[in-house]
């Protein structure tokens, strides 16, 4: 199993976690994706790389870091996103009642440990 | 298929200048590039190899202006004519709404045209159309050669025009002919147009 | 924005609101300009088009060559902006678009835009059946005019 795949199944194992993939951040373009059916990996990738990327010009603009995490909270569940080291992106998508917390905490771990 | 737009009243016609390798199919199009004003035309671009023979196409579009309120535009095309382009000759020739056959008239070229006119008709019924059906004119180019190494202009029409279309005697380095052939072709393309064409 | 059909600007509007792209182009196949958004003047329009198609019909000619079907999308990663080539299949034949992108947005949007749009001009497309239609009675008249004037002979 590649390190990517390990990441992946360490998110996706976290309750309520539809499915997770890395993407480069700056392409907006899938690198690795574990997800259920009816999760469309490629616009996650798109719209989660682009968004990143607005994030961390507007921080930058206004003297701030950028991110370490989003929560982009929506009616039916959320889309999780932690910028990791070498421009890529880790994307959850969670249902309304997963565990953010947990999944949060995983990502963060699993970020810092994508070299 | 000319693009005909009601809505914008605008016509699109292309026309793609064929024939046998070196017969002078780029000079006809540098000729009219040279000769039009700029306002009337864009960018003249030459996919060529280093030693100027056409690799892909040379491209020139022109503006011919209005015509019954519709702005009529016109493509000219050349297609490579070295025998072993011929896959680029089918793709260049998709679409075509006229052709312009440029023939070499030196004599020892005779066998050349005759192949590439074959090779014309066999491209574009690859792609359903029958050469009959499509607006096509002749140039015999390279009329300004030596009369002793040339054909003139009967004996051109003898060799190749068996359907009696139109024909011009050409001299494409020096400009003879080049915008009476152009002027003949457009003329056919947008008669045709005219007699009930729909739009594509 | 300038579009030659009335229903390919809606969903052309929409991708170059969502994308961020600088340059739009539709085409036929064949290189005739359908739509396009970003160029300044009419006849760069066309030879982009008819580079476009060239590019398009060689890289689907190569693609059968190589026994796989077509490809779906050309990237050209540049060092200041990039650009796009896809062909699509519409109810009017198939036609290749061309988008040239800079660092404002990225390939995974342009290309996942690109896509929207591509179903949304398939049903725009067949909402609006193109009627038959004809030339005014007097365009051979006025074109042996316009031919003389153009001309000069
Ligand atoms: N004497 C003479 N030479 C000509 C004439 N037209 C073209 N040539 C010369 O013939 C050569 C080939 O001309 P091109 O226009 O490049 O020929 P082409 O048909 O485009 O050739 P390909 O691209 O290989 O298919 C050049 O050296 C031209 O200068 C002409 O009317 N008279
Ligand atoms: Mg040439």
């Amino acid at each position: 199993m590649t390190a990517a795949q390990a990441v992946l199944d360490r998110v996706t194992r976290v309750p309520g976690v539809r499915g997770a993939l890395i993407a480069s951040a700056e392409d907006g373009l899938v690198v690795a994706e574990q997800l259920m059916d009816g999760v469309d990996g490629r616009a996650a990738a798109a719209l989660a790389g682009s968004l990143v990327g607005r994030l961390a010009r507007t921080a930058d603009g206004a003297g701030r870091r950028a991110p370490a995490f989003v929560q982009l909270r929506a009616e039916r569940g959320s889309i999780l996103v932690a910028p990791c080291p070498k421009d890529l992106v880790l994307i959850a998508v969670v249902a309304a009642d997963a565990n953010v917390g947990l999944a949060r905490l995983e990502m963060l771990d699993a970020a810092s440990r994508l070299h | 298929m000319s693009l005909v737009n009601f809505t914008a009243r605008e016509i699109t016609c292309k026309i793609v200048y064929y024939g046998p390798g070196r017969s002078g199919k780029t000079t006809n199009l540098q000729y009219v590039y040279g000769r039009v004003p700029e306002s009337r035309r864009g960018r003249m671009v030459s996919l060529a190899t280093q030693t100027d023979r056409t690799l892909f196409f040379d491209f020139l579009p022109l503006e011919l202006g209005s015509i019954s309120g519709f702005a009529t535009k016109f493509q000219l095309y050349t297609v490579p004519g070295q025998s072993y382009y011929n896959a680029t000759r089918k793709l260049v020739l998709q679409g075509a709404d006229g052709v312009v056959f440029v023939a070499d008239s030196q004599a020892r070229r005779f066998d050349d045209n005759l192949e590439s006119l074959q090779n014309l008709q066999d491209n574009l019924l690859a792609q359903g159309v029958d050469i009959r059906q499509l607006p096509v004119v002749f140039q015999y180019n390279k009329q300004d050669l030596p009369r002793d190494l040339i054909l003139t202009h009967e004996e051109m029409d003898d060799a190749l025009n068996f359907r009696a279309v139109h024909s011009f005697a050409g001299d494409a380095l020096h400009g003879t002919g080049v915008f009476e052939t152009l002027r003949g072709i457009s003329e056919l393309v947008l008669k045709r147009l005219a007699a009930g064409a729909v739009a594509g | 924005m300038r579009a030659l059909e009335p229903w390919v600007e809606a969903p052309l509007q929409t991708f170059l609101a969502e994308s961020s792209a600088r340059l739009t182009l539709l085409m036929t196949s064949s290189g005739q300009v359908v739509a396009q958004h970003g160029f300044s003047r009419s006849l760069d329009v066309m030879t982009a088009a008819a580079l476009g198609a060239g590019i398009g019909a060689s890289t689907e000619e190569l693609a059968r060559l190589m026994g796989s079907s077509r490809f779906e999308a050309l990237v050209h990663h540049g060092a200041r902006q990039s650009c796009l080539l896809a062909g699509f299949g519409t109810p009017r034949g198939r036609w290749i678009g061309l988008v040239v992108f800079g660092p404002e947005t990225s390939v995974g949007i342009v290309q996942l835009f690109f896509d929207q749009m591509v179903q949304q001009l398939a049903s725009a497309a067949r909402r609006d059946e193109p009627a038959a239609v004809r030339l005014p009675e007097n365009f051979e008249h006025e074109l042996d005019a316009s031919l003389k004037a153009l001309f000069g002979r």
